[in-house]
């Protein structure tokens, strides 16, 4: 009992760590919801922009605006649809209240590359990739440091 | 020896029976296939069908490309059914009466979509269409006043502010009461109501522009809130594209027909000339042309310009909804479109 807990402590301490560098609150400054608006054009077989980003909280309206043929935008994650014939824009509003990035595509069958046509919703600063890096480091380090008893005493 | 030969006889029959069954099915099955693409590369396929009066047709649509529709033109018989690729869909139609009917897409599946038509040729006996009660359809306006739709109508105006039929209802003049017939209207444009009005003694102590907010007035009161929400709809489904959703001739295809560079030109080999559509919000254009010229132009078509012919799609009704709702352009009117 008394030998192992060295060990302990030491695999507590990594744990800890991880899910410190996982699921920390960072001290982000926090924006205050806003009114967002965005025009979307689309075409064979693009969204310009393709790539949104907003603040969770915010107020988001999507208008889109078809220049050829029609097109649709179904966004993931919040499991929202609209689709616009030239012409006729349609538009979508939600709050973003869940955070991460959600993919958003053509929901209506426009030609050949139409799986193609996506973009991307970010709502928040992209942490998850940070958060990640930084797990990788810890786990380097972590096999690193558990490794080594275990090399002096061969 | 007798058992073997009924055996053999009894598996020829089945499979005799089999396939005759199969033929017979696929013979009394008459749906017929109508495949939709793009006008560019083909439009309707077959684009001309026949059947007969008071005999069901079904029609199994299938989309070979993008989303397409499908609708009967001056008819409501069948609601418009979108066409999804992938997703073929059967419908059945039955005409009462025989004639010539004309089919065609309902939705922008590129900017020469509005190309994608076809005819339905329906036969019957005509001692039907002699007890047709509507009678036989009097000619467009246009041709009873002898318009001539392509004559120039721009006038040299000199309009300082947009007219508004508020501020004309607001005016109380008492307008000569020929004037107030919705028949004088449409044969009159604006700009001619203006100038009778500008001779007229009840209306000399106005401004020109006072007189302006009466013409607008006039138009006004010749036309429906009702028709004006039909013809904000249509314009909306087939002619914003081209004339803008605010009238001012730039619809997202307007572009392409100006001949400027476009992701998808409008086809060359389809055979049209380069022409801006019209900007419905420029009273020097506007104010020329009467109510019936823009409905004889909408029911005809430019003729090669790009503007599309309306002619075999709209009920005669719709078609003045249409010439209506074009003036809210020009004029303000009070009226509030709702959206569905
Ligand atoms: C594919 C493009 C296109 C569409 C769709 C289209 N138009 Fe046009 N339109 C034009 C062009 C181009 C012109 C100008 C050339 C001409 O007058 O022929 C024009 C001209 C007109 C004019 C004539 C104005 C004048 O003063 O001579 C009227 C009226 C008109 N359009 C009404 C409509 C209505 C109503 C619709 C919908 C039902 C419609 N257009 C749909 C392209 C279009
Ligand atoms: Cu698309
Ligand atoms: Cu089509």
């Amino acid at each position: 009992m008394m030998k192992s807990s060295p060990a302990l402590l030491r695999n507590a301490v990594f744990l800890a760590a991880a899910l410190l560098v996982a699921f920390a609150p960072l001290p982000l400054p926090q924006t205050p919801p806003a009114e967002r608006t965005f025009r979307i054009d689309a075409t064979q077989f693009a969204f310009a922009p393709a790539v949104l980003t907003v603040n969770p909280g915010d107020r988001v309206t999507i208008e889109l605006t078809s220049l050829d043929v029609v097109h649709g935008l179904y966004l993931d994650g919040y499991d929202l649809q609209i689709s616009a014939d030239p012409g006729q824009t349609a538009t979508m509003t939600f709050v973003a209240d869940r955070a991460g990035s959600f993919r958003f595509r053509c929901a209506a069958t426009c030609g050949d590359l139409h799986p193609f046509m996506i973009g991307k919703l970010h709502v928040g600063p992209n942490t998850l990739l940070w958060r990640s890096i930084g797990l990788a480091l810890l786990a380097m380090f972590a096999a690193v440091m558990l490794g080594m008893p275990r090399l002096r005493k061969a | 020896m007798k058992k073997e030969w009924l055996a053999r006889l009894l598996v020829l029959a089945l499979v005799v029976g089999f396939s005759a069954a199969a033929l017979y099915a696929r013979w009394a099955d008459r749906t017929l296939e109508v495949h939709a693409a793009m006008p560019e590369k083909g439009g309707w396929l077959p684009n001309t069908l026949t059947a007969r009066a008071d005999e069901p047709l079904t029609l199994r649509l299938i989309s070979d490309d993008v989303v397409h529709g499908f609708a009967i033109g001056q008819s409501d018989q069948q609601p418009s059914v979108d066409i999804l690729p992938g997703k073929p869909v059967e419908i059945t139609l039955l005409f009462d009466k025989p004639g010539t009917y004309t089919y065609y897409c309902t939705r922008w599946c590129g900017p020469n979509h509005w190309r994608m038509r076809g005819t339905i040729e329906v036969e019957g006996d005509d001692s039907s269409l002699a007890n047709d009660p509507s009678g036989p359809v009097a000619p467009p306006l246009y041709l009873m006043l002898g318009i001539d739709l392509d004559a120039p109508h721009d006038v040299q105006v000199d309009v300082t502010r947009q007219p508004s039929a508020r501020r004309g209802a607001a005016l109380d003049t008492n307008l000569p009461a020929e004037m107030l017939s919705r028949e004088y209207v449409r044969a009159h444009s604006p700009y001619e109501v203006w100038q009778t009005l500008r001779e007229t003694p009840a209306a000399s102590p106005l401004s020109d522009a006072d007189l302006w907010d009466l013409v607008a007035r006039l138009w006004e009161r010749s036309t429906t809130p009702d028709a004006l929400q039909t013809g904000a709809q249509l314009y909306a489904q087939n002619c914003a594209t081209c004339h803008g959703t605010t009238g001012a001739g730039d619809g997202v295809f307007a572009a392409a027909l100006a001949g400027e560079t476009s992701a998808t030109p409008i086809s060359p080999g389809l055979g049209h000339e380069t022409v801006a559509p019209t900007d419905f919000s420029d009273p020097a254009h506007m104010l020329g042309a009467s109510p019936a010229l823009l409905h004889g132009k909408i029911i005809r078509g430019g003729m090669g310009t790009g503007m599309p012919s309306w002619g075999l799609i709209f009920t005669d009704e719709q078609t003045w909804a249409l010439t209506d709702y074009l003036w809210t352009f020009t004029f303000q009117f009070q009226f509030k479109e709702t959206t569905p």
